[in-house]
């Protein structure tokens, strides 16, 4: 039951942390000093405070959109094996349930996108959608043969499984991160699928989607964006390398578990900020064929698997 | 050549040219201009620098419109020019030289004189809520007027078809940048056409100019576009130092070389790092922006001003540079450039930033040859023009430029001619700290300018050249300014450079360019 609530809670309480030292590791590239790793609390703080435009030919998506994809965000989560091998929430702990309600998340966003017949919203959410499709088949193929090997499409198992594979049948899995990695990039809206720090709303794709938000309902994007980075991080980080998570529920062992995942988000995270600081964003036509190499990498893996 | 032969090889036999100052004019009846202009632009390939009409009702009633031609390497300009009374129509050369079309439309805004045979005539600059029946730059014209709004809207040209939409963008944009509205008609994400809308930020400077003291038209030209206020006002400064007949000491022409390059590197370096910055390689971005801080902090430590405003002066300049700061200046400049050859190799080794800078926003050479493309964008473009070379001024022709040269047209192609410049000015600078003359920075005399004459001042600012027409009435008073910046003809090219590429690049496109709303509108 605690493990539950910690499941709830972690994300909103953590995931702005997460976006402030991503942040800070991007400054540090580019040697700058950068704000405060805190800085994201009070940005959320600041948005709560005020007031909120909202063009009067927006409909209930519009007003209603934020909340439900807050919602979403807080339940996904529920099904992944956080600090040990031992939780279970049924029905979450699916990894297609997982890639459908970020699916959900994405189909809200895009239909507020086009509700107040913006221009920008109206493209962003064009690209968007053209992306996720793309985006949800790298993501299930990254999945998929971890879900083979472990004959389970349930993320715990998954989890628990891999964590007793001898290293040599290692490589396979490795080869599905890469895959993993590339469509976390694009869900997670980094470079160089999408530029977060842009103020250019031509070249925008998840920014322009929501160029219509002011305050709080813009707060509550903001952070369900840092929630599902905070997500994706986890996921990466407990079902590729599910070393360190805890067998039992004993406090001490939990304790020591929070250490080592901790650990292996700040590295994935260090990893992801390190990456975008190298590279461009590329050429909207070209991230086709980025996300195709992914779901490429899902497929030999998927053979390697087997053989 | 001398002023003799200039005549001889490029004049027809039966005009009478006059000189003044450093302009051979010579008046052209209607019917012969086209071909007259013709002749000058196509069979002896002299490039048109600028068209100015002057309101010269007052001293013999007709309105003047000049066609300004610069002979390279010569030091005199041939100016055919047509006499128009009011209400007369005058010849258009749109059909024959394509780049008069602007200078024609802003003729026809702006003194409401009527080009024949010029078929696009829309309110240029001025807002279409401008009534169309008062022309700013006529004498009679009150720069103190606010006339009544009329109710008009601008049409935009209409793309249709299946599948084709437009993107309205601007006049307001996110980021601090000047206003400009853009309407992009495109089918999915590629651009069928893109028509730019300027003028908002007009501020009748040409106006302003007839009714200030000659200081205050200098402080005027340091802000026709606050990034070239150095090259702006040198070119203005020594516009007047022609009518006057001042001749420049040594040292300062050494020291407006010195600050001119400055002024070129800092907007160089900026430019160079916003171009990576906006392909999202940020280590670029605050990289570029690092060198272009300690450049413009140099600036103020010589000048007390960031942007080098009120340093030039007529018959010079008004901040030397002592020993110590000599010193200090080069070792800066050789540090920085150690620096920024580090950005440009790790550049050149990354695939992702080359890949969008390469073959994006192409300017065929022809189509830059027809719009008049000044400054990079030409060079990039395979024209080698710079007026550092082609109308040597300052002390340029003691210093070794180099033409940075490109052939690709693309977004690369600009981004490594502003490489090159910077490299080039660092040796430019580096030559005339050297070889600094001694002696004073100014002339002191009092200024009496030349009655009833014109002169032409060009000088290379940092996106191209820029060009100062100045005439004077009977009592020695300055009675007309004409600006052209390199904006003004690089503004029209961009949609063609812009035209099968894809909307998310339109912003790099841009800024690769990155030209002035300012300079064009004034």
């Amino acid at each position: 039951m605690i493990l539950i609530l910690i499941k709830l809670l972690i994300l909103p309480l953590l995931s702005p942390l997460c976006i402030g030292i991503i942040r800070k590791i991007d400054a540090f590239m580019q040697n700058r000093r950068g704000a405060s790793v805190i800085q994201p609390y009070f940005d959320l703080w600041k948005l709560f405070h005020k007031d909120e435009v909202i063009s009067p030919d927006a409909s209930w998506i519009f007003r209603a959109t934020p909340y439900i994809i807050f919602a979403i965000s807080l339940m996904l989560p529920l099904g992944i094996p956080l600090l040990s091998q031992v939780e279970s929430w049924g029905f979450f702990s699916d990894f297609l349930v997982v890639v459908y309600l970020l699916a959900l998340m994405t189909f809200f966003l895009a239909l507020a996108g086009i509700d107040t017949g913006s221009m920008f919203g109206g493209f962003g959410a064009s690209r968007e959608m053209t992306l996720s499709a793309l985006t949800e088949a790298v993501l299930v193929f990254s999945l998929l043969p971890i879900a083979i090997i472990s004959q389970t499409s349930n993320l715990i198992l998954m989890a628990t499984t891999t964590s007793s594979l001898p290293p040599i049948t290692y490589f396979p899995i490795f080869i599905a991160f890469i895959g993993f990695f590339i469509a976390l990039m694009a869900e997670t809206g980094r470079i160089p699928f999408d530029n977060p720090s842009t103020h250019l709303e031509l070249t925008m794709i998840h920014e322009a989607m929501i160029i219509e938000y002011s305050g709080k309902r813009l707060a509550l994007i903001e952070w369900t964006a840092a929630n599902k980075f905070l997500f994706f991080v986890l996921l990466g980080a407990n079902i590729f390398f599910p070393y360190g998570l805890s067998t039992t529920t004993n406090l001490l062992d939990l304790l020591i578990a929070v250490g080592v995942v901790a650990m292996k988000a700040l590295l994935l995270i260090g990893a992801i900020g390190i990456i975008e600081s190298s590279i461009a964003k590329y050429r909207l036509f070209r991230l086709p064929d980025l996300l195709l190499t992914g779901l490429i990498l899902g497929i030999i893996s998927l053979i390697a698997t087997n053989i | 050549m001398t002023y003799s032969e200039i005549i001889k090889q490029f004049l027809p036999q039966s005009v009478s040219p006059e000189l003044s100052t450093n302009l051979i004019l010579f008046a052209v009846p209607h019917d012969r201009l086209t071909e007259i202009c013709t002749t000058l632009y196509t069979t002896h390939s002299l490039p048109l620098k600028t068209i100015k009409a002057a309101d010269e009702r007052a001293t013999n009633g007709v309105f003047k419109i000049m066609y300004i031609f610069a002979v390279p390497h010569e030091k005199y300009f041939l100016v055919p020019y047509v006499a128009v009374k009011e209400g007369q129509s005058f010849p258009s050369l749109v059909k024959h030289i394509y780049e008069s079309l602007r200078y024609e439309q802003e003729i026809h805004s702006m003194f409401g004189l009527l080009p024949e045979g010029n078929v696009f005539l829309q309110p240029f600059i001025l807002h279409e809520n401008w009534p169309q029946t008062s022309f700013p730059l006529r004498k009679d014209f009150k720069g103190t007027t606010r006339p009544a709004m009329i109710d008009a809207t601008g049409p935009f040209q209409k793309i249709e078809g299946e599948g084709i939409y437009e993107i309205p963008v601007g006049p307001v944009h996110a980021g601090i940048i000047e206003p400009g509205h853009f309407r992009f008609s495109v089918a999915g994400e590629e651009i069928i056409s893109l028509e730019p809308k300027l003028g908002y930020t007009h501020k009748g400077s040409e106006k302003l100019f007839e009714s200030f003291t000659i200081p205050e038209m200098i402080k005027l030209s340091e802000r026709i576009s606050g990034d070239t206020s150095f090259t702006q006002s040198l070119a203005f400064c020594q516009a007047i130092e022609q009518l006057g007949g001042i001749k420049v000491p040594k040292r300062a022409s050494y020291l407006r070389v010195i600050y001119s390059e400055l002024e070129r590197m800092a907007n160089h370096l900026n430019d160079v790092g916003f171009i990576l910055n906006d392909t999202a390689f940020s280590f670029g971005g605050s990289y570029g922006t690092r060198l272009r801080e300690q450049i413009i902090q140099l600036c103020e430590e010589l000048t007390g001003h960031r942007f080098l405003r009120g340093v030039n002066t007529i018959g010079g300049v008004t901040k030397d540079i002592s020993p110590e700061k000599q010193q200090s200046i080069g070792a800066l400049v050789r540090s920085l450039k150690k620096d920024f050859e580090e950005l440009i190799e790790i550049v050149e080794n990354k695939e992702t930033v080359l890949n969008r800078l390469r073959g994006t926003g192409v300017l065929e050479k022809q189509t830059a040859h027809d719009y008049g493309v000044v400054g990079i964008a030409a060079r990039a473009s395979d024209i080698p023009v710079d007026a550092r070379i082609d109308y040597p001024y300052a002390a340029y022709p003691d210093m070794n430029v180099q033409v940075a040269k490109r052939d690709s047209g693309d977004v690369y192609a600009r981004y490594n001619v502003r490489i090159q410049e910077v490299i080039n000015a660092i040796h430019i600078i580096l030559h005339a700290l050297n070889n600094l003359p001694s002696g004073q920075i100014s002339q002191h005399t009092t200024l009496t300018l030349k009655p009833n004459s014109y002169t032409v001042s060009i000088t290379e600012g940092w996106r191209g050249d820029i060009v100062y027409f100045v005439a004077t009435d009977t009592n020695g008073k300055v009675s007309r300014v004409g600006i052209r910046d390199a904006s003004f003809l690089n503004w029209p090219a961009v949609p063609q450079a812009v035209v099968g590429n894809i909307v998310p690049d339109f912003p790099l496109i841009n800024k690769s360019f990155n030209l002035s709303y300012s300079g064009f509108d004034r």
